[in-house]
Formats: structure tokens, sequence, C-alpha cells
């Protein structure tokens, strides 16, 4: 038993030796150089000093970082709470009604919407440059001058809700897919359970489809909750943070602030802080799962 | 879609009776709202690509051309940026396959008090945000001299997502019987030729998937491309995409012509693969959410 455990153990070593490197290597070095004045260039970048929680002082009195925060957490429950999970579970309800009905028309918008998702972060956040645009962009260009209305500066006016219409577009595919997979396992005979007994449509939808969803919902809103939170590329590309740190979320703010002020040391703090507050969800999530499996 | 047929038969006896016209017309009328959202911003994409003087709005060229195909290969060095791509998502696939092989297929066979453990560390890492790191791995890549180099993309490639691609390759192989394995040792294979002779065969749609996420998600991925890469000579497909429509606010002025021929060529790969495998790929994203 225990020679081949230990041949099982040797398997397990080259993906182990990369997710060392790479993932927890990254972190350890964050929580080491977020006590450092580490810096990208000049005296600090080849000396850097021990400065203990410095950074984490100067972190937690920077008004900006708690702008970023309060950024990050409308942006979340904007495109990921309301957005993706509201709007995917309707279209995986609607999807899976009109399947039922042998109505044909489901199968296009599931198609439209992982088309939207499998699509690479950057061409997804670079279609939306080309939509806002003020003076060339689709919405105002097409859209709204062929209705007689002059034109809108979409970024400039609504930059937090244009940053996350962008992304439920992008994202709303993930609780879809989950939520019609979820439908598949519900056994038909519940309802016709409920229908012999004289429930209707609406009954049978609050008593028996929703409840059944409850599980899997919960998953579903940590795990879109975990990814829109480290969300990168789509605001980079649509708004690069601006206007100002308008759709400055915490992600941008640790990449900005490490690569355009080149305190590494610093940036090192905010991912520190990233980590923690993924840490939080993940077990919270993991748990969960756990708990269903 | 994938139990599209199968539901409509076990499910007729469960179907509501007739739906009312006002029903019929409101459920299309929402799909078609909601394909023209999710299609509107793609048709931009796929008309500029072909007209010689696209601009940032939707219209139809005048003269559809592949003029702008041919320039960004002349003009624009997109060839090489092609088979930068190619390579080091083929390369990081390589790599993903082999590893994930071995570690999946040893987590699912190892009896180890400690195994609960692994798995859940494993679980953990997948909950990891690259943008949290991208700092410290860019530390650490300059440290390691792996900025500018090849070999650097395709590690750190082949890491991103090798939790998912573990944990999702564990259950593949969950589900190929032992007795298998067990026949082949008594034939006196070693454990190794057990596992690529006869069982990686059972578990060659996990294969298959793990292959294909692992290249898209290379070919895709543009965050480790922009802190990893500053040399012409290692640029891909996302990086000079990102050049094109960087020069947005500069000197120059977009060519969105330019940027949606590249746009094309860097996402339809993606589209179509995914597309060609959907089945495959969704019903692994579900058996991940829901087994965990």
């Amino acid at each position: 038993m225990v020679a081949r455990n230990s041949t099982y153990l040797v398997g397990v070593t080259p993906a182990a030796l990369l997710l060392a490197l790479f993932f927890v290597g990254p972190a350890l070095w964050a929580l080491y150089s977020s006590l450092t004045n580490l810096a990208l260039v000049g005296i600090d970048a080849a000396n850097p000093r021990f400065v203990g929680l410095d950074n984490y002082a100067r972190l937690f009195a920077d008004p900006d970082f708690w702008t970023v925060i309060r950024n990050s957490v409308v942006f979340v429950v904007g495109s990921a709470v309301i957005g993706q999970f509201v709007l995917g579970l309707a279209l995986a309800l609607l999807i899976d009604h009109a399947e039922h009905r042998g109505w044909w028309l489901g199968a296009l918008a599931y198609g439209a919407v992982l088309l939207a998702w499998v699509n690479p972060a950057l061409i997804a956040g670079f279609l939306w440059v080309a939509m806002y645009d003020f003076f060339f962009g689709s919405l105002n260009h097409v859209f709204l001058s062929s209705l007689g209305f002059g034109p809108v500066d979409w970024i400039g006016s609504f930059p937090m809700p244009a940053v996350i219409l962008a992304n439920i577009w992008r994202g709303t595919a993930f609780t879809m897919i989950i939520f019609l997979g979820a439908l598949k396992t519900i056994p038909p005979d519940i309802y016709e359970a409920a229908r012999i007994d004289g429930a209707n449509a609406w009954r049978r939808f609050w008593d028996h489809t929703l409840p059944s969803l409850r599980p899997i919902a919960a998953l579903a809103l940590l795990s879109i909750t975990m990814s829109t939170f480290g969300t990168f590329i789509v605001i980079q590309a649509l708004t690069n943070g601006g206007p100002g740190i308008a759709t400055e979320v915490i992600a941008l703010y640790a990449f900005h602030t490490a690569f355009k002020s080149f305190s590494i040391g610093y940036g090192s703090a905010i991912a520190v802080v990233m980590l923690a507050l993924n840490f939080a969800f993940a077990v919270v999530y993991l748990n969960w799962s756990r708990a269903r499996a | 879609m994938t139990t599209r047929a199968a539901s409509r038969v076990t499910r007729t006896a469960a179907a509501p009776r007739g739906a009312s016209w006002i029903e019929a017309l409101a459920v299309h009328v929402v799909f078609v709202l909601v394909a023209v959202f999710f299609l509107v911003p793609f048709l931009w994409l796929f008309t500029a690509a072909f007209d010689a003087n696209a601009e940032a709005y939707i219209r139809f060229p005048a003269q559809p051309t592949l003029n702008n195909f041919v320039r960004i290969f002349t003009e624009h060095d997109f060839g090489r940026a092609l088979a930068n791509s190619v390579f080091v998502a083929g390369a990081t696939m390589l790599l993903d396959v082999v590893a994930v092989a071995l570690a999946g297929y040893s987590l699912s066979r190892l009896e180890w008090r400690f195994k609960s453990w692994i798995t859940y560390a494993v679980l953990l890492l997948q909950t990891m945000p690259l943008s949290a790191t991208m700092v410290p791995i860019y530390g650490l890549a300059r440290a390691l001299g792996l900025r500018n180099s090849y070999l650097g993309l395709i590690l750190i490639h082949a890491a991103i997502e090798l939790p998912f691609l573990i944990w999702l390759m564990k259950g593949f192989f969950d589900n190929v019987p032992r007795y298998l394995e067990e026949a082949a040792w008594l034939d006196g294979r070693s454990k190794l030729r057990a596992l690529a002779e006869v069982v990686l065969p059972v578990a060659r749609n996990g294969i298959g998937v793990v292959a294909g996420l692992s290249f898209l998600a290379a070919w895709a991925e543009v965050l480790m491309m922009i802190i990893l890469i500053d040399t012409q000579d290692l640029k891909t497909v996302p990086l000079a995409f990102y050049e094109a429509l960087r020069t947005r606010g500069g000197y120059t002025e977009v060519q969105y012509g330019i940027v949606a021929a590249m746009g094309v060529l860097y996402a339809v790969p993606v589209m179509a693969i995914f597309l060609a495998t959907r089945r495959m790929m969704v019903r692994g994203l579900i058996a991940t959410s829901r087994g965990l």
C-alpha cells in the first residue's frame, strides 16, 4: 500500500511543482514584499527595506482605496449578483420552458449568450468600446441617431453602469448553463403530482422549481462573485479605471499602483487584501459545496 | 442543449396544456431581444473586418474586401504573432495534458489520509484570481528570468488552468473501473504503461476536454502576456490586437478595419473550437459546479 501510494505521489509532482511556483509562491511572495518598500526602479529596487505594516497603514488611510473598494462592491453586486445571476436564471427558466413547448427559438438565445461568453475578454472589452464611443459608437451613431436623439456620453456620464452592462453581456452564460443543468435534474413527476393536486403553473414554480434550485444557486452566486471580483481585462480595455477612478476596481488598482507608480511593495499589500477577501469567499464556497456532496 | 431530445421525451407527460398565443408571443419576443443584445456587438466585428474604410460603428461595407486581412500580415507582422500564439498554446496544451493526466489519475487512485486536504487545496487554488497574483508573478518571473521567454509563457499558462483541469480530470478517472488497470498490472505492465495504454483510452473524452480547454485558455489569455512580454519578437495574437487598439487616444488614429481583422482571427478559433465541442465542455463545466 505504501509503495503504491508513493507512485501516486510521484505522479502528482509535476503539477504540484507548477502550482507551487505560480500559485503558492506568488501568494507568499506578495505577503513578504507587502512588508517591504520594494520598488520597480530606483534605490528601493535593489535594496528593499523591511517596513512592517507601513504599506497596510498607508493603504487603509488612502481615500482612493476606499473608493476602489466601493467601486468593486458596486461592480460585483451590479454585474454578478443582480445582472448575471438574475438574467442567467431567467434565461435558463425561459429556455427550459421553451424546450418543453417545443419552441426552437430558445436555442438561438442560448447560442448568442454562449458566444458572448466564449470569446476572449479583450475582444469583449473592445466590442463595447466600439458600442459606447461618443462620436462614432454604434449606440450613438446608429441607434440613437436613427431614433432622432442626440448622442449620449455613455462612458463619461454613466461609467459604472457601462462597464457593468459589458460584464453582464460577457458573463451571463455561466449562470445560465449551471441553472439549465440543474433544471434538468428536477424529476418531472414532482410537477405531475403537483398538477394532480391542482397547483397552477405559478404555484408549481414557487413551490417546486425554485426550492430545488436553491443549493446550486448559492454555489453559482459565490462562484460568479469570486470571478467578478477578479475582473480585470474587460474594464481595462473599456475604461482603464476612468474617468478619474470612477471604474477603478481593486484588480486595476493593484496593477496601476505596481506598474504606474512602480511601488511593488505597496501593490503587493493590495494583492494581499484581494487574496484575503477571495480566500474568505472560497472557504464559504467550498464548505457549502461539500455539504451538498 | 445536451439532453434536449431526451428531456422532451421524458417530460411530455408533465408538459402543461397548450400555450396561449400571448405566452408564445411574449417568450419569442424576449428570445429575439436577448439574441439581438448578445449578437449586435459581434456584428461590428464581422462587418468592420471586411470594410476598407471601417468605422467604430456598425455599417455594412459598401464593397466587402479582404484587404484588412492582407494588411495585418504585410504591415503589422501578424504572421509572427499567430505563430507565437499557436506555439505557446500548443506547448501549454501538451504540458497540461501530461501534468493533468498524471496528477488527476494519481489523485483519483491515491489512498492516503491527507488526500482530502490535497483535493481541498486544489479547489482553493482554483478560486484564486490571477489579477491578485499578477504583481507577484511579475516579480517572480523577472527574478527567474522568465520574462520575454517562451518557457516562461508556457509554464505560467500551463499553471493557470491547472487546478480546474486536475479536478475535472480526476472526475473522469474516478469513473474508470479499477479492474482495468489491475488486469494490466497482472500482465506485467508498469503503472505508467497501464495508465497510458489502458486507462487513458477509456478516459479519452476527459483528455479531449483538458486539451481543448488548455489550448483555448492559453490562446485567449492576455493579462500574463501584457506583464511578461515587451519585445516584438515574442508578440502574440492578443498583444498584437491590444497594441492595435491602444493607439486610441494616441497620436495615430485607430484603424478599425485592422483591429477588427485581428479580432476576427483572435476570436473565431476560440468560438469555433468551443462551439464544436460545446456538449463536452458544458458537461464538464456542469459537473464541476455540481459535484464539488
